[in-house]
């Protein structure tokens, strides 16, 4: 039983680590720009699909293909935002139903690029796995272990970007009070700007190290979507911090229902977690009131 | 008026010359193709999302067919030759997707046979293609009833053929004396589950570990920790999509299991064999094989170049073989037959003589039409089967086994569980 438990705690950290950088992208998105992004599944998908191409298809290095996979859904986050959330800023509905045709767009273009069929084969970087301290039946492969560290190292750089520099404080300051911080001389549109290009990168930065662990394919950002917006809206929409605890809170009660329960029963709890959290806590747990 | 000018008679004597003319022009060839007739195929079937290995290799298979059959004169029916055209329609496994591509390819595209996979779009297609007397077929007879004359299951007997391999386990590997099942919950999962108990029941194998998750599941680690938590001689994928039987067997490998593995299918395992090892994958069961097994070109076999197929079908679609590939495919061979018998591409007319006797010529050699215990219409055709084991990194046939004589044996044990699951075609509605 205790192997069994130590393994589902591993299962858990990975889950977490990806979670979390869905979800963080999302809040920061949704902060700054007041817009419900649903195309954020369909950016990791993107950014999963520009590692199948560039390690999967044509042997690049696998950190080469992630970095590029970064880059080049960061560059689609700038693109949204400049060219269809600011002319619909204020208006919240119209961002959400841009986002969405965003979501099928990349879809389709997926299919016209990638073919329809079978998932990608992506092949593991890196072969192996650690031995969790010699524990018998517990293990992580490397690959699983690459999710976290980079999780870890990309969150924490988020963090000191948000803490200690000026453009983070601007961000946090528009994601705070957007008139308040407009009357500090911070300018929203850069705000926006600097918001989108991060959430889009951390879901490309998700896809692309999640590439080789997961069912590639057009569909793939359905269920990464939902998870997102599960630990967001449980962690208080806005809120990074809410986010990342939840993040955590949440895949290891998923994971551990569906190890010692059932996975379908997962699910089902996983949004009844929700609906007691939003009947008690409508803000979220880690959520504050709008002002009016 | 000048005397160049055109008179009125001029012009309608000079434009009836025209027009006649263009009409012998331009008519000569249209009366020329209408002496080459053409019978529509529909295939409506999931060509993307989830299940979409299940659908799009069959469909490009069928093309395969079709291009085939038309270079080798088409379809004779009575004094004349019909070229077959595939017409296809993504249903993407939804009930309310097949409604619409059902009513495109009967009422526009005027086909006279639906090839589906069948399963969950099934029920959203059913009460058209009853109204429309059309000639239907799924590979899962699962979705037979007494309500689906017009359906029938020409190929795939799913999930009955499953209890072949584990038979053949049992039968080779004695020391394997517990199992357990993971499989998605829905209606290929379930019916596939009740037949791996039944099968295992009947073989004397103990199953320890039995859970369905979630069609959204993204991370298969905690379901395959829980499995082999239980410490199974066999672990049993039943009949999981494709791309999940690539993660969990990814899974089984990372987490250390040394035993047997046994699934419906194994879709593109030299990718799994990439992912996990050779060794590891050594000895695995499942229901499909590669159509370059010389144990497709004997006698008894009803596929024409079986491994011509097969190669073409790589050349064509390299890296995309499923074991649905050839199944549509199959099933269009039993249908030109039929058609060619009836002297009539009509749907009614074709499903008669595809029915007549009793029995018809299904791929693994002389079947006949069975079903009414387990679905209440005997609209599946049942005989052989063949079991497939990966050995040296390659799938090969060891064995066909018939599912009439497991069942004449073990029947009560697989209704027993098909009630327990609510698989029976009167408790299905």
């Amino acid at each position: 039983m205790t192997s069994l438990i130590i393994q589902t705690v591993v299962n858990a950290f990975v889950s977490s680590s990806f979670a979390a950088l869905m979800a963080v992208g999302l809040v920061m998105i949704f902060g700054v720009m007041r817009v419900i992004n649903f195309a954020h599944g369909e950016l990791y998908m993107v950014g999963a699909y520009t590692v199948w191409y560039l390690y999967g298809e044509n042997e690049l290095p696998f950190f080469v293909a992630v970095i590029a996979a970064i880059a080049l859904v960061g560059v689609v986050g700038l693109l949204m935002e400049r060219t269809l959330f600011r002319p619909m800023r204020g208006n919240p509905l119209g961002g959400l139903i841009l986002s969405v045709g965003v979501l099928f767009i990349l879809q389709v273009l997926a299919v016209i690029i990638g073919g329809r069929g079978l998932m990608k084969h992506i092949p593991p970087a890196l072969e192996g796995q650690w031995d969790v301290f010699g524990i018998e039946g517990v293990s992580v492969p490397f690959q699983r272990l690459v999710v976290i560290g980079v999780a870890v190292f990309l969150l924490a750089l988020l963090w000191l970007f948000l803490k200690r520099t000026k453009l983070g404080w601007a961000l946090r300051a528009t994601a705070q009070d957007p008139e308040a911080a407009l009357l500090q001389g911070i300018s929203i549109n850069k705000a926006s700007l600097l918001a989108m290009g991060l959430g889009a990168a951390l879901a490309g930065a998700a896809g692309g190290i999640m590439a080789p662990l997961v069912r590639v394919d057009p569909a793939m950002g359905h269920a990464a979507i939902i998870t997102a917006f599960i630990v967001i809206i449980v962690g208080g929409i806005g809120s990074l911090e809410g986010a990342v605890v939840v993040a955590v809170l949440y895949t290891f009660f998923h994971t551990f229902v569906t190890t010692f329960l059932d996975g379908t029963l997962a699910s089902i709890f996983g949004l009844v977690l929700l609906l007691v959290v939003l009947t008690i806590k409508p803000t979220g747990l880690f959520g504050k009131g709008e002002k009016h | 008026m000048s005397t160049n000018s055109l008179t009125r008679r001029q012009f309608v004597r000079t434009s009836a010359a025209i027009g006649v003319a263009a009409a012998t022009v331009t008519g000569l060839p249209r009366f020329a193709a209408s002496a080459e007739k053409t019978v529509k195929v529909g295939f409506l079937a999931p060509l993307t999302g989830e299940v979409a290995g299940w659908g799009l290799p069959g469909r490009d298979g069928c093309l395969i067919w079709a291009d085939w059959v038309n270079a080798a004169g088409g379809i004779k029916v009575g004094a004349d030759s019909y070229k077959v055209e595939i017409v296809s329609y993504d249903d993407e496994y939804a009930p309310d997707k097949a409604l619409l591509g059902g009513k495109k390819l009967v009422l526009e595209d005027g086909v006279k046979i639906v090839l589906m996979l069948g399963g969950d779009p099934w029920p959203g297609v059913q009460p058209f293609m009853n109204e429309q007397k059309m000639l239907c077929t799924t590979l899962l007879p699962s979705d037979l009833s007494p309500d689906t004359p017009y359906l029938l299951a020409p190929c795939e007997v799913h999930p009955i053929y499953n209890v072949t391999g584990v038979e053949w386990l049992a039968a080779n590997h004695p020391e394997a004396k517990t199992a357990a099942i993971v499989a998605q919950q829905d209606a290929l999962g379930l019916p596939s589950v009740a037949t791996y108990r039944a099968a295992f029941e009947a073989s004397g194998i103990k199953v320890v570990h039995e859970k369905f998750f979630d069609i959204a599941t993204t991370d298969f680690a905690p379901i395959v920790t829980a499995m082999l938590a239980t410490k199974p001689d066999i672990i049993c994928f039943d009949t999981a999509y494709p791309d999940y039987v690539n993660l969990l067997c990814e899974q089984a490998f990372h987490q250390g299991f040394k035993g047997k593995i046994v699934s419906c299918t194994m879709d593109n395992y030299p990718q799994i064999i990439e992912k996990t090892s050779k060794e590891f994958m050594e000895g695995v069961i499942f229901q499909f094989p590669d159509f370059d097994d010389p144990a497709l070109e004997g006698t008894g076999i009803n596929f024409k170049n079986a491994n011509a197929f097969f190669a073409e079908y790589n050349k064509r679609f390299p890296g995309t073989w499923t074991a649905v590939s050839w199944e549509y495919a199959s099933i269009l061979e039993l249908w030109k037959a039929a058609v060619e018998k009836a002297g009539s591409v009509e749907p009614l007319a074709a499903l008669e003589a595809m029915k007549a006797g009793g029995r018809a010529p299904h791929i693994f050699g002389d079947a006949q039409w069975w079903g009414k215990d387990l679905f209440g219409i005997d609209n599946a055709l049942v005989g052989n089967w063949p079991v497939v084991r990966i050995t040296d990194g390659k799938a090969k046939i060891v064995e066909y086994r018939s599912i009439p004589v497991w069942w004449d044996k073990n029947k009560d044990v697989l209704i027993k569980h098909f009630r327990d699951l609510k698989q029976m075609w009167d408790q299905r509605a």
